[in-house]
């Protein structure tokens, strides 16, 4: 029995010694390791051997067993690896053939800005509301402090429907629209499209804004400062420089102007700029009493501030657009830019 | 408004450049919108005197003079008419380069040597006349430079002011601010101690204000009126902010508002029947030939300037050419008044007649400005037009009322401001900018703003004053103190953002259109004219017939974005649009306004996706259905149905490619290939097809409930089954009878050919369908599936007339 199992270990361990073609491995498997072969007959003899002698040649065989697949799973791994390193570099895949894209598609430039805006006031606490387009001549000027006969009127080059309708001019009157149906404290922005009959290089006849407004209690000029701070550094960047200068809505007093450095020339004077470094982004000022008498807030107890911005310039100072018109012109080439 | 930085420094010592002070006005809320150097790049022009002048040997409309330039003389060939011996003008020698940019050379004209050029006003950019060369007849200083002999350098400065500040229209106004933060004064020619009294009295005419839209209104009646042309240092003024000078008196006119901001009008005295001047509303029937030569309907609430029998101007608008001062004119009545704002632009805008008188009443003229600038234009009417005034006038000044007190709280200041002011500190302010203040407690302040600052009244207005005068950018930037709460939410904004989402993940881009379109379009999609989408808000005062409605639909916008892109070779096209569409309301009332969302497919499948591996396939329609399906089961949507109802075919769409599109029941939109002729009309020469949803309607449908179900534990058995069945069978109709069977261990139905022609007889299709067989209790064998599976195989035979196909 030993010597049997001795000559069987010495022809596997010659045969697999020979053995160098991956195909020819799972007949030597099969030859000495399988179900069917000589070993596994040995094994099963063990119980016919003298019951003291059963142990030692147990283990023998055992040994035997374990040592031989080790130097089988040796061997594999050894030819796989030679043909690995043979085949290798013969492939026919190119890697410089492109993968098989699909194409994502894009919000536009315009929609893109106005959701990056939303997202910094709603990062805020500030909530969303959208207005009608075609809005009464109430919400879009009385209610703003804009009567019939005012000359802010001509600030508005207004799209009339009728005698009361009109394609609203800003986004302002949503701060009567809500201010009407709800109590400070209030945060609040309205984005959405604006009309002014005017086309040209800088001006389209319909344009996006962002209008945004904050009631309460003891709000102050000072937080309008702080806040619009807090947005121009997230829109921009930190480091960009903001001045606030006077200017007049009926709606607002005091009113502002907001500049910040040209981001094309940083602010040393550009066609961009025309030339004073500075450039227009918004407007923004404390909500007059007027306008809180006209939605029954009593002025003395609630104060707050009131912004729009336009929503393509900012793109445009983002993107480096150079023509507005292009905005709506839908041309892919154009769309896929951003 | 447009003034020269001369101008300016006239009255106010001006310490900085002209671009420190477009600086300053713009951070005081005078925002600057051009700076100019005017009359520039005259190097080389020279004041020269013509010694002579022969006719040229071969040209007959040409002229040789002898020009005398310093101590030199030389040789000019000229074509003026004017050109004459003894002229003193303009000469541009060689080198010199002139305003439009020619560059002048010593040449020969016809034989002529000319040694520069005799030129114009116009050759030099001074105004627009070209009628002969330049007559310089008040300056003989020969070989002087002639920029600096005319003192023309200048900068002109233009600010965009706000309808809040009309004071500021004028020089003196901006003198004024530019002053306070100069840390000067102001000097005017004429200031209120030098206005003689006016009584009325003795007078060869009458003013009768009949209406209390006229608060003030002065005149005075000059005599020995020489009409002329102005003198060159006025119509150099003139000239500088873009203004015709026309003849001395009118020129005198316009140089007094532009300095004072005090509109004023000049009458020819004799025109004016009865020697009467009545302040009156028009008269029914009334009209007027104002100065523009356009003749004026009058209604009754137009206040007009009068006469003993018509009207004779529009009061603030436009002087009548009945009265108008002209070559002939010798006796002169100035007016200088003041017209009630609303009243000036209700008829300014009635008459469609904008002017610089009309702006400044509009905004605002200082009710105790009138006899100032009357004093200061009849001194000027003396010096220039060789006037003489008639002593005595009239000042009608009843209208006028003092501006109140206002109280100005220092703790409501600091509270709105954010800062912390001391009652000292803006008592300073405000006196600074001749606002008159005074302590009344404590924390409050009695302040009577002067009568220029029509737009100081309430406490509000000075708060901003204060702030203004200490500079926004002195104001801290701190965090408002809100209470914390939760943002409200729109769920039809959230609705559009994850259809957004979902569209450009499947490749489409967002296009955005103008909300108005052209009512063309609608024709051009063949809509019947009862089609409720023909009935579209209408503007008033549209920039052009193609943008004169409000869209009833986005598909014609997305169509014409198709083909501008075809048109520049990008023919892969995969575009959406989210947007409203209007519908008129009753009357007066707001349209409705309801969101939806459009997409057009055109060209191949995958726009920009590798040709290589994905080949040019174009899209069809089954891709525009596959977006649908795709995105609404994305949102979270079941029960998604299609109606491929003929009879309801969109007449812009191919019939046998057309389904409306419900969910849960409801329509909400369809898709379709465009008619091949519909897309002729846009100009479109490749197949496009479209999808299009209600939003609104999607967002009152119910979402899926999200539920979880245990995951099988048992495996699932796939068999084949292929039919040949009639070419009208409708393969849904297949699936859905094999859905619906009722045999419980169905998990899915897959259809994975469809086949016609090889051994298929004409007319038939063979159609190919995987069934997901799958228990939850076992392992199913194939003694259990068997049965099943016929039971299928007998729907598909007896409802469809199906034949077996051994797989």
């Amino acid at each position: 029995m030993e010597e049997e199992l001795l000559r069987l270990q010495n022809e596997a361990c010659r045969d697999l010694a020979a053995l160098n073609d991956l195909k020819d491995l799972e007949p030597f498997r099969v030859q000495y390791l399988g179900r069917k072969s000589e070993f596994t007959g040995l094994m099963r003899k063990l119980g016919q051997v003298a019951a003291e002698e059963r142990p030692r040649l147990g283990k023998l065989a055992n040994d035997i067993k374990v040592d031989l697949e080790d130097q089988f799973a040796s061997k594999k791994t050894e030819l796989e690896e030679a043909v690995r390193i043979k085949t290798s570099g013969t492939s026919t895949v190119d890697l410089t053939l492109p993968g098989r894209t699909y194409s994502l598609g894009k919000l536009h430039p315009v929609t893109q800005i106005m959701e990056e805006i939303c997202a910094i006031f709603e990062g805020m606490g500030f909530g969303v509301a959208e207005g009608p387009d075609v809005e009464t001549d109430f919400y879009n000027f009385e209610a703003l402090n804009i009567p019939k006969h005012h000359p802010a009127r001509d600030m508005h080059d207004t799209f009339y429907i009728n005698e009361s309708l009109l394609l609203r001019t800003h986004t302002s009157p949503m701060q009567a629209r809500i201010m009407e149906n709800r109590q400070p404290p209030l945060r609040m922005i309205a984005p959405g499209k604006v009309y002014r009959c005017d086309s040209d290089i800088t001006h389209t006849p319909m344009f996006h804004q962002v209008e945004g407004f904050l009631v309460d209690r003891k709000v102050s000029f000072a937080d309008l400062r702080g806040v619009l701070g807090v947005f121009i550094a997230r829109m921009f960047d930190e480091r960009t420089a903001i001045r606030a200068r006077p200017s007049f809505f009926p709606f607002t007093e005091p009113s502002a102007e907001i500049d910040i450095a040209c981001v094309i020339c940083r602010g040393k004077g550009c066609r961009v700029c025309k030339q004073t470094g500075w450039l227009e982004i918004l407007g923004a000022g404390m909500i007059d009493p007027e306008v809180f008498k006209q939605v029954g807030y009593d002025p003395e107890e609630y104060s707050g501030f009131a912004f729009g911005l336009g929503v393509e310039r900012i793109a445009m100072l983002k993107y480096g657009i150079n023509d507005i018109r292009l905005y709506y012109e839908n041309d892919l080439r154009f769309l896929s830019q951003f | 408004m447009k003034f020269t930085f001369d101008w300016l420094r006239q009255f106010v010592d001006v310490n900085i450049t002209p671009g420190e002070l477009a600086d300053r006005l713009t951070m005081a809320g005078l925002e600057v919108d051009a700076l100019e150097e005017i009359f520039g790049g005259l190097d080389g022009v020279k004041v020269a005197e013509i010694l002579s002048v022969s006719p040229h040997p071969d040209a007959d409309r040409l002229v040789v003079c002898q020009v005398a330039v310093g101590g030199e003389k030389v040789q000019i060939v000229c074509g003026a008419p004017n050109a004459r011996a003894g002229l003193f003008s303009a000469l541009a020698l060689p080198g010199a380069v002139l305003p439009s940019g020619m560059t002048i050379k010593k040449s020969k004209i016809r034989g002529q040597v000319s040694h520069g050029m005799l030129c114009s006003e116009k050759d030099l950019g001074i105004s627009d006349s070209h009628s002969g060369i330049m007559e310089l007849t008040w300056l003989h200083e020969s070989g002087a430079d002639l920029a600096q002999a005319l003192e023309l350098k200048d900068t002109v400065i233009e600010v965009d002011l706000t309808p809040n500040r009309p004071d500021c229209a004028s020089v003196m106004g901006i003198g004024r601010e530019s002053a306070a933060f100069c840390g000067t004064s102001l000097n005017p020619p004429v200031t209120v101690h030098d206005i003689p009294r006016l009584t009325g009295e003795n007078c060869e005419f009458s003013v009768t204000v009949e209406h209390g839209d006229c608060p003030r209104y002065a005149a005075r009646l000059l005599k020995n009126v020489k009409i002329g042309p102005s003198p060159w240092w006025l119509k150099k003024r003139l000239l500088a902010v873009g203004q015709r000078p026309i003849n001395n008196v009118v020129d005198v006119t316009n140089f007094v508002m532009l300095e004072y901001g005090q509109p004023l009008h000049a009458f020819d005295f004799k025109k004016l029947h009865g020697g009467v001047i009545v302040v009156r509303r028009a008269r029914a029937g009334e009209s007027l030939v104002t100065l523009d030569n356009v003749e004026r309907t009058l209604d009754s609430d137009m206040l007009m300037i009068c006469d003993a029998e018509r009207p004779v101007a529009v009061a603030g608008v436009m002087g009548g050419a009945n009265s108008e001062v002209d070559a002939n004119t010798t006796e002169v009545l100035l007016e200088s008044a003041c017209f009630a704002p609303v009243s000036v632009r209700r008829t300014a805008r009635r008459l469609n007649l904008a002017t610089e008188a009309s702006y400044r009443f509009e905004r605002g003229v200082d009710p105790q400005l009138p006899p100032i600038a009357m004093e200061r234009a009849v001194r000027l009417l003396c010096e220039v037009a060789g006037a003489e005034v008639v002593a005595n006038g009239v000042d009608c000044a009843e209208g006028v009322k003092n501006n109140e007190p206002i109280t100005l709280r220092v703790n409501r200041t600091n509270d709105l401001l954010g800062y912390d002011f001391s009652i000292d500190e803006i008592t300073a302010m405000l006196s600074a900018i001749e606002i008159a203040v005074q302590p009344f407690s404590d924390d409050t302040l009695l302040v009577t703003p002067p009568s220029f600052r029509v737009d100081l009244e309430r406490e509000i207005d000075l708060i901003e004053e204060v702030a203004r005068l200490k500079g926004y950018n002195e104001f801290p930037q701190t965090m408002p103190l809100v209470p914390m709460s939760a943002a409200w939410q729109d769920p039809a904004r959230k609705l559009r953002q994850d259809v957004s989402a979902a569209m450009t993940a499947l490749g489409f881009y967002e296009a955005i259109n103008y909300s108005f379109v052209n009512p063309r379009h609608l024709d051009m999609l063949g809509l019947a004219e009862d089609d409720a989408r023909k009935k579209m808000v209408q503007l008033l005062n549209p920039l052009a017939e193609d943008q004169s409605v409000l869209r009833s639909m986005l598909l014609p916008g997305l169509l014409d974005n198709v083909r501008r892109n075809v048109n520049y070779q990008v023919a892969d096209i995969r575009l959406f649009e989210i947007g409203k569409c209007f519908v008129p309301g009753t009357g007066l009332e707001q349209p409705e306004e309801s969101t939806y969302l459009t997409a057009v497919l055109s060209g191949r499948r995958l726009p920009g996706a590798p040709l290589l591996h994905m080949g040019e396939g174009k899209c069809d329609i089954y891709d525009v259905k596959g977006v649908i399906e795709t995105l609404l089961a994305g949102l979270g949507f079941s029960g998604i149905d299609f109606d491929l109802a003929r009879e309801a075919v969109e007449p812009y769409c191919e019939t046998d490619t057309f389904a409306r599109v419900s969910v849960q029941g409801k329509s909400l939109g369809c898709f379709a290939r465009i008619d091949k002729k519909v897309l002729t009309d846009f100009g479109i020469k490749q197949d496009v097809y479209f999808l299009n949803l209600h939003l609104d309607a999607l967002l009152a449908v119910a979402k899926d409930t999200k539920q979880f179900t245990s995951l099988p534990k048992f495996p699932s058995v796939k068999w084949d089954i292929a039919v040949v069945v009639p070419e009208q069978v409708r393969v849904g109709e297949m699936v859905e009878s094999i859905l619906h069977s009722g045999i419980s261990l169905i998990e899915q139905v897959e259809l994975f050919d469809v086949f016609r022609g090889g051994a298929i007889s004409k007319g038939m299709k063979s159609v190919a369908i995987k069934v997901t067989y799958r228990s939850a209790e076992q392992t199913l064998d194939d003694e259990t599936v068997v049965l099943e599976h016929q039971k299928i195989i007998d729907i598909l035979l007896t409802h469809f007339d199906g034949q077996l196909r051994e797989v």
